[in-house]
This record gives C-alpha cells, structure tokens and sequence, in this order.
C-alpha cells in the first residue's frame, strides 16, 4: 500500500512557560492510499490540533509531517497554502460553504483555484452532484439547503479537485443520526472511489465500524485498536 | 489575476443587493460631500476672483500695495495717459472702486461696492439678462446683479435709490456677479461714481487696465510700465485674480473659515468611503478563513478585496458625480454656488481612488491576519 501521508514525533504544546499545555506529544502516524481512519477522544484531547496540522493550517512544535515523502514546510505560509490547494480537501463541522454563490460555483471555484481545466470541472461537477444526489441543487444557495444538504455539498466541494487526502472534523456533529450517518457512509464510499485518505473526527461512537482504522487520542498521546472482523461484517463490507 | 478573484468579488457584492447599494450610495454620500466642500471653495475662489477674470484685459496698474481688487486705493487719472504710452500697450483705460452707503427703500442703510467702468466698460458684468451695460453712462445711473435685488430693495429697471444720499436710477441688471461679503457691487461709469464715492477726488481713479499688443509678451510689458510709470504697482491679471484671491482666503477670517470646511468635508468624506468599504470585508471575514483554508493564495483574496473597492469607489464616484453636477446646476444662480474645474475633479477622484485603495490595504492585513485554522473552531 502506497503512504500518502505520515507524522513522525509530532509534538503540539499551546503557550508557554507555567502555562505551557503539551496538546500532542510524539505522534507517530502513517495514512495510506484509500485508507479512511476515525479519530476519536475525550473533548479537548487534541483532534482539531492533530487535524490542523495534517491539514497544513497549523504548525506543530516539534516533528515532522510528510505528504507524498516530502516534508512539509511550515515555515513558508505560501507553500503550505499550495499543498492546500492541490492536495488536501476539508469539511467543516458547519460546512463553511460561501453563502453568496451557488452551490455549482462553491464547487467550481475550488476546481478553478486547483487549476483544473474548465471540461474537467465540469465534468466533475456532474459526477459528484449526480452520485451525491444534488443534482436539483446545483444552482441554489447554501442558505436553501438542509444541513445534511449542505454537507454532501461540502464533501463534493472537498473531493471535487482529487486531493489526496481528506480531512473531516467532526461533520455530523451538527445533524441528527440518521442525517449523519448518510453523510459519513457517502463521504466513505466516495474518498474510497477516489482513493483518497480519509480522516474524520467524530464524537459519536456508532461510527467507527464503519470506518478501517480508529485512532484514539487520550493525554497527548495517539494510539490505534485494532478493528474486529465481527463489527466490519456487521456494519459494513470492505472492498 | 487568480480567474475566481472577479466572480467570487462580484458575487459576494451582489448577492446581499440592499447591501451592495446602500454601500454605493453611501460612498456616492461620501464624494458628493467632498467634492460640495471643495465645491464651495472653488465656488468662493471664482467669486473673490470674477471681475478680474472677467475684464478681458491683460495687466493691471493700481496703487502700491493694493491687497485686492475690492481694496483698490486712488491714483492719479493721467497714469492712463502714462501707461498708454508704454511700448506694447495696445489699449488702456481707467476703473474705480469705493465703497458707499446705499439706501433701501424701506430705509436701512447698507454698504456696497461701487465700479466706476470707463469706456468700454472693462471689469463691469458679463452677462445682461435685463438692460444694457452702457446705460451706466447715463446720468446717476447704475446696473446691480440681479442676485442682489432683494438686499438693494429694487425690482425692475427705472426702479431708483439712493446712494450717499443722492438719486440712483437702475438701468438694467446683470447675473452671476455674486459677492460673499454683504455689500453687492453696484456698477456704473467713473464719472458717475466719482459723483458718490466722496474720497475720491475728480482726477482720480483705482486701477488701469491694460490690453497689451498681439504677440506682445505679458511679463515683458508688465516689467516695462513698472519701471516707466512711478508710484504704481503692476500685475498681470493672473498675478492680480491669485493676489485678490490669497488676500480673501488666508487674511480674512471667512476664507480660513471656507478652507477648512473643505477641508473637513474631504477628511469625513475619506473616512466614510474607507470605512464603508472596510466593513464589507469585515462582513466576509470567515469567508475569507475558509478561502484561505481551502488553498486560496493571499494574492487572490488581495485581488478579491481590490477588485471589490475599484468597483464600489468607482460606482460611488460616478453616482455621486452626478449628485454633484445636479448641486453645481442647482446653485448656479444662487450666491454660494458649486463649482469645479478640470483639475480639482481630476484630483478629487484620483483621491477619492487612493482612499479605496488605502481601505482595502487595510482590508487586506486584517486578511492577512487570520489564522486560517480558525475554520475548524467555526
Ligand atoms: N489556539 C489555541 N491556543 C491555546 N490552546 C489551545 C488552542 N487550540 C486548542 N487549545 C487547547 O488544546 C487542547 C486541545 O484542543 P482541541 O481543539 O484540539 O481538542 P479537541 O480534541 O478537538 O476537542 P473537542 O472534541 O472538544 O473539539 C485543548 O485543551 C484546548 O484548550
Ligand atoms: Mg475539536
């Protein structure tokens, strides 16, 4: 399997001195190709913070992070922005879609920002709104939609320019059961299609059997469980 | 330019549509009170400098040390004489200024500004709607502006008053001879006026004006009557309008007093359009967090923010232009009129342009401030 992405000693500590807070302490952490993971832990744990640094938008204290077996540097603002851009997609826990363009032009953008040709967004376009079911939203506001509406569009708009890896903090926290489960088993099946890495927090632990790998994060530190054959069969069947 | 800057600018303009125009009204808001500001000024240079501009000569002779045209002391008549025989001359004639008592009907007594015109009547009024100019050279005759018909208390041409105590006869009316001080000018020829104004003796006048030969140069003529003609100071008309004016604006109370009202009327005008524009970026300050996020380069929401202050200045300046050509029309015939000319607009929209440019550099850094990491805290 090929790795897309790995942490290596990854420490995060929040101010400094008498108040210094160790969030993270020498993470260790491999993704690989097609691989969706659950991050799971008590609140305050650290998972945004891990999150934020997979996802290039914060740095951490000590150790590195590789994407694609190139480290990333976080001391230049502009060629994180770029492993942004090309690589990484995100939902949001409120979706933080842009409230003044259609839905079609919330995802074109990020397609046209990623320097896409103009075929293939559309093309892309297509697809996912097809296979997410929002063809008769394309050209409403995000304001038109339900929340669960919402974060199918905020995981088309996260895939929609093939990022390798796709990060998800906590996106069914704001929608009922059902809502979120349908969210996050078309969020799975999709970065599965696409081969994308996957990473999602979550809170609600009736997700993780659907999930390949779990993460837990307590006291600063990650460790994974192993995910039993009998939960896989129940809840969902492995490609 | 990024292709998402403009339809992402745009769209987040238009979509919220009361928004986008109270923001554009507000700047148009903002220009026009400037540019009225400004307005006023001109308006109130143009006035202090009218008579001067408007008598179609070339150079001005007058008594030394003479502050403004309003303020012309005697000189001798002959220096006509005098200074028509300076080599480039082609034509010389004399004018006289005083200041008299005038009475209206009804009894109150004011003061105004008499201009004695020779011949041709230089440095008399421009336009005639009612009566002619050359009737000031009937006995005890005079022509008044029009604008000044209520403070003199006369209606119509034959209507008559009385100045210094003696008859005055109105023999026609002139328009947009305006004066900011509360005297009106009252013209009529040198020998009627010598009539009224009591300090001027018969062989006196206030100033020669000058018409120089074609193709004469203006300074060489000026230097030669200085040095021809004694106890005199010469000035070009330009020299004179710009003296006069200076003398209005930064000697007298009045003019500090019109400076830094425009002078306001600009600050709270570039204020406004700044923080107008500022406040939309505020608006979309997460927005712009999950720009960033999202893999939008810095440069992009920079040409995002310009785009969207070019346009909305742009918007606001047209519209309140035309706000403003509507006031300059409207008080036209007024006696505080709005005026303007090509370099003042030219400045006032180049300026009015930085502002949105300096609003957006503000923008722009409370952008540049954000922790795009902000976005997963919501
Ligand atoms: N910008 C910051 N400055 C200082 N401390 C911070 C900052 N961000 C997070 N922290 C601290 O780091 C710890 C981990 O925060 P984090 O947001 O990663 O937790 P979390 O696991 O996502 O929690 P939750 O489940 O409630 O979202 C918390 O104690 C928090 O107070
Ligand atoms: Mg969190």
């Amino acid at each position: 399997m090929k790795s897309v992405m790995a942490c290596q000693g990854i420490s995060k500590s929040y101010g400094a001195g008498d108040i210094l807070e160790r969030v993270l302490k020498r993470v260790d952490l491999e993704l690989f190709e097609g691989q969706a993971s659950v991050l799971v832990g008590p609140s305050g744990s650290g998972k945004t913070t891990l999150l934020s640094i997979l996802g290039c938008l914060l740095a951490p204290s000590e150790g590195q992070l590789l994407i694609a077996d190139q480290t990333v540097n976080f001391s230049d603002k502009s060629s994180l922005t770029e492993v942004r851009r090309k690589k990484l997609g995100f939902i949001f826990q409120h979706a933080q879609l842009l409230p003044f363009l259609t839905i079609e032009e919330n995802l074109a953008i990020v397609g046209r920002n990623a320097g896409m040709e103009d075929m293939d967004i559309k093309q892309r376009l297509d697809g996912l709104l097809q296979r997410l079911e929002l063809k008769v939203m394309r050209y409403k506001y995000p304001a038109q939609l339900s929340g669960g509406q919402r974060q199918r569009v905020a995981i088309a708009r996260a895939l929609l320019h093939r990022p390798s890896i796709v990060l998800a903090d906590e996106p069914t926290a704001a929608l009922d059961w059902n809502t979120g489960k349908t969210v996050v088993e078309l969020l799975l099946e999709q970065a599965r299609l696409e081969k994308a890495v996957l990473v999602v927090v979550t809170h609600d632990t009736r997700m993780l059997p659907l999930f390949d790998r779990i993460l837990t994060i307590a006291d600063g530190l990650l460790s994974e469980q192993r995910q039993t054959a009998a939960v896989e069969n129940t809840f969902y069947t492995q490609p | 330019m990024n292709s998402v800057a403009i339809p992402v600018a745009t769209q987040m303009l238009f979509h919220n549509r009361p928004r986008f125009i109270m923001t554009v009204v507000g700047i148009a808001i903002a220009f026009f009170l400037a540019a009225a500001q400004i307005g006023l000024l001109v308006g109130w240079i143009n006035t202090n400098s009218a008579i001067i501009k408007h008598a179609g000569v070339d150079i001005w002779v007058m008594a030394q040390e003479t502050r403004t045209l309003d303020y012309g002391t005697a000189i001798p008549r002959h220096r006509i004489q005098q200074v028509s025989s300076v080599q480039g001359v082609a034509w010389a004639e004399g004018m006289l200024v005083g200041w008299v008592n005038w009475q209206h009907p009804e009894g109150k007594h004011i003061t105004v500004e008499v201009i004695g015109l020779d011949k041709a009547n230089a440095g008399g009024p421009w336009l005639m709607p009612e009566g002619n100019i050359s009737s000031i050279h009937l006995p005890q005759t005079v022509v008044v502006d029009e604008l000044s018909k209520q403070t003199l208390g006369v209606r119509q041409i034959g209507d008559e008053a009385e100045m210094e105590g003696r008859r005055v006869i109105i023999g026609g009316f002139s328009r947009g001879v305006r004066t900011f001080t509360a005297s009106p000018f009252v013209f009529t020829s040198i020998d009627n006026a010598l009539d009224y104004v009591a300090y001027y003796q018969d062989d006196e006048i206030s100033y020669v004006l000058v018409r120089i030969d074609p193709g004469a140069d203006v300074m060489q003529v000026r230097d030669r009557i200085a040095r021809e003609v004694s106890h005199v100071e010469v000035l070009t008309t330009a020299e004179f309008a710009e003296r006069s004016v200076k003398y209005w604006m930064l000697e007298t109370g009045v003019g500090i007093t019109v400076i830094i009202t425009a002078a306001l009327g600009l600050l709270v005008g570039a204020v406004i359009m700044s923080q107008t524009l500022f406040a939309i970026t505020q608006d979309h300050i997460a927005n712009y967090a999950t720009l960033l996020a999202l893999g939008f380069h810095q440069k992009t929401l920079r040409q995002i923010v310009l785009t969207q202050s070019l346009s909305l200045g742009g918007l606001g300046i047209v519209v309140g232009s035309v706000l403003f050509f509507i006031a300059c029309n409207a008080s036209a015939t007024t006696p505080i009129p709005l005026e303007t000319t090509p370099m003042v607009s030219t400045s006032l929209i180049l300026f009015s342009l930085l502002c949105c440019i300096a609003s957006s550099w503000f923008s722009i850094r409370a952008i540049f401030k954000l922790d795009p990491v902000m976005v997963f805290h919501g």
